[in-house]
């Protein structure tokens, strides 16, 4: 590849037709953080040249998901307890009220349009990796608010301190909803005290998402903490979220599913965790996550994370020692982070396989092709092949809208590398030249490319077009090894 | 609930569960037995082994669980019992078909999902020590081929050459690929990559079924079939998942009991699936960690140490419960709050490799364990 490709495909997704192919990669991909991130895609496959920002009504805030999935809720209850009614009316009732109120089918297109069409793919790389990083799957009403997670607590936090982005994304509905922090009541607040005396309810505390904070988001278990740190962290966030589509923001007098937090289900009295004193108190929060965003050992877990992910699979101590100073230095600036990642990432010869998703975005970008439906499209009875965005992930193994494990994607190479998923892109390949419309031919894309002698010979070698595409796409080159 | 009042004691010598001797391991002394087949359901989250397979003798359990506690299990003995939802298991335990071991886990007592997992499926010298998992190191010496129902090529499986992955693609617009293009991409690469694209092929040569639906019960079926053929694969993994219930754990109905009933019916499939190679075969689950002995706030249970592991298959010829009870009274608890573990699981499960595949006992602890010293259970389970 060429030095631009080959950057592109590490951190990046590749060139579309219409990109400049950049002479400076490097000034190139570091302007690229500074890109305006917009919701970019298509109306409908039919008018697939059409590159158009997303409509407002597919772009709710965090208040209106809350009413579609409160709606949502009320219609299911409605419909699945009517005894009139025969399983296929019900299921046709619950389908329109999903096509009407369940904002994730189009989250999850919205979110292929952005990896496929995007002016700001580096960022989307970025985002991907840490939205992964705070893996929130499906559960109960996180289907209508990964996609608001995404852009809201990830994207739109890329360029500030990773402090920053910590402490939105651990207050975020989403991820206080995925994690059970919802139900969680301190054992000694007002809630709980109060259960106790009436003997009528039982509250208590729920330790998942203060594990987690500390295993997965921040210091990692090098970090030697022990089972009172966590439960000290769980006391912390006792009293953080509220059940998003049911009327509780008004009964808590709140405002904001984003920033709720209930004095009388909070744990009063001071807690201490790795050795800093938090207060009680809504401020206890960003008292924490400040102190873990600070940890010496969230550096060095988070800077090798990020050198397995963009700059080569065999980590070198080298490029973690330089993240770690970087972050060091700049007190946890993104922005400085992230510039030091592609510095590293650029520096590296050694190649950066890339996951079965970011390897499909990539094919569709330099091969032209039109493969997720339009957003027109969604609730339409196409005659089509086509497979909708949530197969498409689920069959690739990286399903994002899914109920899965809170530790995310691994960024290992061999977790990827089965028959079965080496199956899945010839089969991809295919299924995108059979019927997504490739605009350029092989040979077009590996001049475009600059593709090296292993990947032009394979390919040379074979006869037919489609053959040839599905063993470029599937070459070592294509795949990042 | 049956109530039985006993003391630990009684109870240790009502079902001889404490002879828990040093076993001398004979060398070579499996060697004579015919081949027969492993499974290892993994199941993913982290059992409870108090509701899957409840102490109901155990005069603390009531107060602990009172909002989960079952209401209605299948009593085994007086001691213990089952979760209603394990119907089909527990007719094997009557038929002498299907064991239990309780209070056990792998040696791992930090709690975390995915350190736990880890070091379930590598079962090196603790977690992220090792990149190949104990059942593919047994293959390896074993010279046996064995296969994971899963998109991915699980950990526990890594570490011999003799493995591959079945999970039907579904890919509108694909079709079968060509065996030649296979063959030349294949040379293209090198290493791992070159192995994973030669196992495409291989399983487009064998004419391989790709019909089979991908739930955990038809996979567990399918594999079952695969591995009552003769040349098929002697071992097989399958996940069950969702087993890690903070909230909402359910008691006989809801979440967990769900999980369980999943568990039951994937076992029942195996044993359709494998047919009269059922009688060669042993099948074991595998969690990352059991579950906290007391609800928590939110009606589950948060991540503990020691829980269950069921034994099913026709190479266990007499149903028992092995176990060294520790007891659920508070001073019992391991660090306050957990079933203490007084069973080294990876001892159960070098007894069904030594059983199943025919290595010896030593060699399993050195090559397979990569450790030098582990309990020979094999009497136990197998006698």
């Amino acid at each position: 590849m060429t030095e631009s490709f080959r950057v592109a495909q590490k951190i990046g997704l590749l060139f579309r037709p219409e990109d400049d192919i950049p002479r400076d990669i490097k000034d190139w991909a570091i302007g690229q953080l500074n890109t305006e991130s917009k919701s970019i895609g298509i109306r409908s496959i039919s008018n697939s040249q059409k590159i158009e920002p997303w409509p407002e009504e597919y772009l709710p805030n965090l208040s209106e998901r809350a009413e579609m999935l409160r709606q949502l809720r009320l219609d299911e209850d409605l419909i699945q307890k009517d005894k009139t009614l025969s399983k296929i009316e019900m299921d046709r009732l619950l389908w329109i009220s999903e096509k009407k109120n369940n904002i994730r089918f189009l989250d999850e297109l919205r979110f292929s349009h952005r990896n496929v069409y995007a002016e700001d793919q580096v960022k989307q790389r970025f985002s991907l990796f840490w939205s992964n990083h705070f893996t929130v799957g499906i559960s109960g009403t996180t289907r209508g608010l990964i996609g608001h997670f995404m852009d809201a607590a990830i994207l739109a936090n890329l360029n500030g301190s990773f402090a920053n982005m910590l402490y939105k994304v651990t207050t975020h509905p989403a991820m206080l909803t995925y994690l059970d922090n919802i139900y969680s009541v301190g054992e000694n607040s007002e809630r709980a005290v109060q259960c106790r005396k009436n003997n009528k309810c039982k509250v208590g505390l729920n330790d998942n998402l203060g594990r987690e904070l500390l295993e997965l988001h921040t210091v990692s278990p090098a970090a030697d903490y022990t089972e009172s740190d966590i439960r000290a962290a769980a006391q912390v966030l006792a009293g953080w979220g509220t059940i998003v589509d049911k009327p509780q923001l008004e009964k808590f007098g709140l405002f904001n599913h984003w920033d709720a937090f209930v004095v009388n289900r909070a744990e009063p009295g001071t807690k201490v965790i790795l050795g800093k004193v938090i207060y009680a108190g809504k401020d206890g929060l960003k008292n924490l996550t400040d102190h873990l965003a600070s940890h010496e050992n969230t550096k060095l877990y988070l800077a090798r994370k990020l050198c397995q992910h963009f700059v080569s699979d065999d980590v070198q101590n080298a490029d973690v020692e330089y993240i770690v100073k970087v972050w060091g230095q700049s007190n946890g600036d993104l922005h400085k982070i992230h510039q030091a990642v592609i510095e590293r990432a650029i520096a590296s010869k050694a190649p950066k396989f890339q996951w079965p998703a970011t390897w499909l975005f990539q094919v569709l970008r330099i091969s032209d092709s039109t493969y997720f439906l339009g957003w027109d499209d969604m609730h339409k009875d196409l005659n089509d092949k086509r497979m909708s965005a949530k197969k498409v992930f689920q069959e690739l193994g990286q399903p994002f809208w899914a109920k899965r494990q809170p530790n995310g994607y691994s960024s290992s190479k061999s977790y990827w590398i089965s028959g079965e998923f080496l199956e899945r892109r010839l089969r991809f390949s295919e299924a995108i030249y059979n019927t997504a419309h490739p605009q350029f031919t092989p040979k077009e894309m590996m001049d475009r490319i600059g593709v090296n002698s292993t990947t032009r010979n394979l390919v040379e070698g074979l006869t037919g077009r489609k053959r040839k595409f599905i063993a470029l796409m599937c070459s070592p080159e294509l795949m990042g090894v | 609930m049956t109530k039985v009042e006993m003391t630990r004691r009684e109870f240790l010598k009502l079902t001889g569960a404490s002879l828990f001797l040093s076993a001398v391991p004979v060398s070579g002394f499996t060697k004579d037995l015919p081949q027969g087949n492993i499974s290892v359901i993994l199941l993913q989250g982290g059992m409870d082994g108090l509701t899957a397979v409840p102490p109901i003798g155990d005069p603390a359990l009531a107060s602990l669980r009172q909002e989960i506690g079952l209401s209605n299990p299948i009593k085994i003995n007086p001691f213990f019992g089952l979760h209603p939802k394990l119907q089909y298991f527990s007719k094997l335990m009557a038929k002498g078909e299907a064991s239990v071991v309780h209070a056990t886990s792998f040696p791992y007592t930090k709690r975390s999902h995915f350190e736990g997992q880890n070091y379930m499926q590598g079962g090196g010298s603790g977690p992220f020590s090792t990149t190949t998992g104990w059942l593919g190191r047994a293959l390896d010496l074993a010279l046996l081929p064995g296969r994971a129902m899963s998109l991915e090529l699980p950990l526990i499986l890594r570490g011999s050459l003799d493995v591959d992955n079945f999970y039907p693609a579904r890919v509108s617009g694909s079709s079968k690929p060509e065996k030649w293009l296979i063959e030349q991409i294949t040379m293209a690469h090198q290493a791992e990559e070159a192995k994973a694209f030669a196992a495409v092929g291989q399983k487009v040569a064998d004419q391989e079924k790709s019909n089979i639906p991908r739930d955990p019960v038809s996979l567990a079926q399918y594999a079952g079939e695969q591995m009552s053929k003769k040349g098929g694969p002697v071992a097989s993994v399958i996940r069950v998942n969702q087993f890690d219930t903070h909230a909402l754990q359910g008691a006989d109905d809801g979440n967990h009991g769900d999980r369980l009933e999943l568990l039951d019916e994937v076992i029942k499939a195996y044993r359709k699936g494998l047919g009269s190679a059922w009688n060669n075969s042993i099948i074991l689950t595998l969690t990352e960690f059991g579950r906290t002995a007391s609800v928590n706030g939110t009606s589950g249970t948060d991540h503990g140490y020691g829980s269950v592991g069921l034994l099913a298959g026709g190479l266990i010829n007499k149903s028992r419960i092995i176990s060294e009870w520790p007891g659920l009274g508070s001073a019992d608890l391991f660090e306050d709050r957990d079933l203490y573990a007084s069973i080294d699981y990876r001892s159960v499960c070098a007894a069904c490799i030594e059983r199943a595949l025919g290595l010896d006992h030593d060699l399993i602890t050195q090559k397979v364990f990569l450790t030098s010293k582990l309990k020979r259970t094999y009497d136990y389970i197998f006698s």
